[in-house]
């Protein structure tokens, strides 16, 4: 069975309509059981960051009127020192986090005012890896990758075919039954990203996702979220290992003590937020 | 496991595989509590056997006085005897009660039985089928009471009154014991989960990440605690069962003729009720320990 008949074939448990991501279909988003896909959310930015406040103590806001657009298809670097808000952005985009003024939108609708039950609504919509991998170790390989479909109510020939397929792009085909726990970081890490891309998300975020491999190991994960963006996905990106940013030119954004910058072409140099160059890789970080 | 199924029965059959330790000790405490409840069960249910055989009994002893004529006494016998329902009628005079006596008692009482035979009234002993209501051998008693040759009737019911009235004060301390076996099922099924959540966080919270449901996650849990009070009630009836029969075994014939029935263990329906509740009070202390799932 083919990618295509998967996308056609139906869920069978609460999500009537879901969304099968990227490749040539419109993004439908299920942030709400029963309510209709938007006709024009395929035409609208992926994400809207309006004014959004955030801050964990009073007066040391980490983020501080951030404004923002990420359009469909986009690869973005989010970039800062330790502390500057990289993984509060990325909470907030998946509902770990609700910020404390402003809006996001996420395909039109207002992530900011989700009610919680519709939030696993949303998470089916975004995928995400974790620097720490965040796998299951007594569970196997394909278990930990399969339960991102198992949650949509798959049946389980179109789960194990599917899944055939993620682990076939991350490179550990044949590895699906070894517990995730003995595998090496690389390869956990590989596992998550299968789980991350398996639903076909729209979004994937990217949370420090090489802080805890080797250098080549870095760059080969890097390039997984490359061959996931070139599919068309949306990937945003936080890291503060500057090495990585120079391996391919993208949008680069830079927060810094709750302030961003945003470096549409990746090339430019600016002061703006604390005195960085990226072509001499020297990024106060 | 390559089936591609991670639903929830297989979710809760493996997290409790995983942490059996957790799990047994929780059965094993359970089914301690269940014991305490099943065994103050089993003594109802066989007071209650006990009160319900005598009851029915359906005998009477007639004392008649020492001075009643013979004739009045062989027309008395004659119109028992005609009674609906009337299944033996016995005359038994005072030598053979006095008889009777001395084989049925031993020791320090076996004396009673060389006090002189005036002693002994002469008696009819009666046997009613246990079709005859209460209130019908009420009115036969009555009747023979107003007899010249009766002096008094000796039934079972005041003995029987007695009985009842433990038997109440047996199911009160039961439902007040209950109460207390409920909330220890409770505290234990409830830590349980609460500590087998903390255990499989990692999970919880990769479960969250893909977008599932509080429902989704939940259901393992539930089904686990259902499971261990099912488990814990079962443990506790094997249990009971074993120390039952083997207590019968050795005291069959003594304990059959002391209370008048034979020892029976829990009826099915009461063992079945045990379980349920086992299921039932799991689920609600489970869903009670995953009030505060891990918050992502």
């Amino acid at each position: 069975m083919g990618p295509r008949e998967d996308r056609d074939a139906s869920p069978s448990n609460e999500n009537d309509n879901p969304s099968w991501g990227s490749e040539g279909r419109a993004f439908r988003p299920l942030l709400r059981a029963g309510e209709r896909f938007a006709r024009d959310a395929a035409s609208r930015p992926i994400l809207m960051f309006e004014d959004v406040y955030k801050s964990y103590r009073p007066g040391a806001p980490v983020l501080r009127g951030m404004n923002l657009i990420i359009e469909r298809g986009e690869f973005v670097f989010i970039t800062g020192p330790s502390g500057s808000g990289k993984s509060t952005l990325l909470r907030i985009l998946y509902a770990a986090e609700k910020p404390d003024e402003g809006r996001i939108l996420f395909l039109g609708r207002d992530i900011t005012r989700l009610r919680s039950e519709s939030i696993p609504f949303l998470r089916r919509n975004i995928g995400v890896v974790f620097q720490d991998f965040k796998l299951v170790g007594s569970w196997s390989v394909f278990e930990n990758v399969a339960i991102t479909l198992e949650v949509l109510g798959l049946p389980a020939r179109l789960i194990r075919s599917r899944v055939g397929e993620a682990l076939e792009r991350v490179g550990l085909q044949g590895r699906s039954a070894d517990p995730a726990g003995v595998l090496s970081g690389g390869e956990q890490q590989r596992v998550a990203v299968a789980r991350a891309i398996v639903g076909e998300p729209a979004l994937i975020l990217a949370d420090e996702p090489t802080g805890n491999l080797d250098p080549q190991l870095a760059i080969d994960v890097l390039g997984l979220f490359e061959e996931i963006h070139e599919a068309g996905t949306t990937v945003i990106f936080a890291t503060h290992d500057r090495s990585l940013l120079d391996v391919h030119r993208r949008r680069l954004v830079v927060l810094d003590e709750g302030r961003t910058v945003d470096v549409p072409n990746g090339l430019a140099t600016s002061d703006d937020a604390g005195a960085w160059t990226r072509s001499d890789n020297h990024l106060p970080l | 496991m390559l089936d591609g199924s991670i639903g929830t029965t297989s979710r809760a059959r493996r997290g409790m595989l995983r942490e059996w330790r957790l799990h047994t000790l929780s059965v094993f405490s359970l089914a301690v509590a269940f014991v305490c409840l099943g065994a103050a069960l089993l003594v109802l249910t066989n007071l209650q056997a006990i009160e319900e055989r005598w009851a029915h009994a359906g005998r009477a002893s007639i004392y008649l006085k020492d001075n009643a004529p013979a004739q009045d006494v062989e027309s008395l016998k004659k119109a028992l005897a005609n009674v609906p329902g009337m299944l033996g009628v016995r005359y038994v005079s005072p030598t053979q009660a006095r008889t009777e006596f001395g084989q049925l008692e031993t020791g320090s009482r076996a004396e009673l039985a060389a006090l002189p035979v005036e002693a002994f009234p002469a008696s009819i002993e009666i046997e009613v089928s246990p079709d005859v209501s209460d209130s019908d051998l009420d009115g036969i008693v009555s009747k023979l009471r107003q007899l010249p040759a009766v002096d008094d009737v000796e039934t079972y019911q005041a003995w029987t009154e007695r009985l009842a009235r433990l038997i109440k004060g047996g199911v009160a301390a039961a439902a007040l014991l209950s109460l207390v076996v409920f909330a220890s099922v409770l505290a234990v099924i409830g830590s349980t989960i609460r500590l087998a959540l903390q255990r499989r966080r990692t999970e919880v919270e990769v479960l969250k990440l893909v977008g599932a449901s509080d429902r989704f996650i939940k259901g393992p849990f539930l089904i686990e605690g259902s499971a261990q009070g099912a488990l814990g009630a079962l443990g506790a009836v094997v249990l009971l069962a074993a120390l039952f029969f083997l207590v019968r075994g050795r005291l069959d014939a003594e304990l059959a003729s002391l209370i008048g029935i034979e020892p029976s263990f829990l009826p099915w329906y009461v063992v079945v009720g045990m379980v349920c509740v086992g299921i039932v009070l799991g689920r609600f202390a489970a869903a009670l320990g995953l009030r505060k799932l891990v918050t992502l």
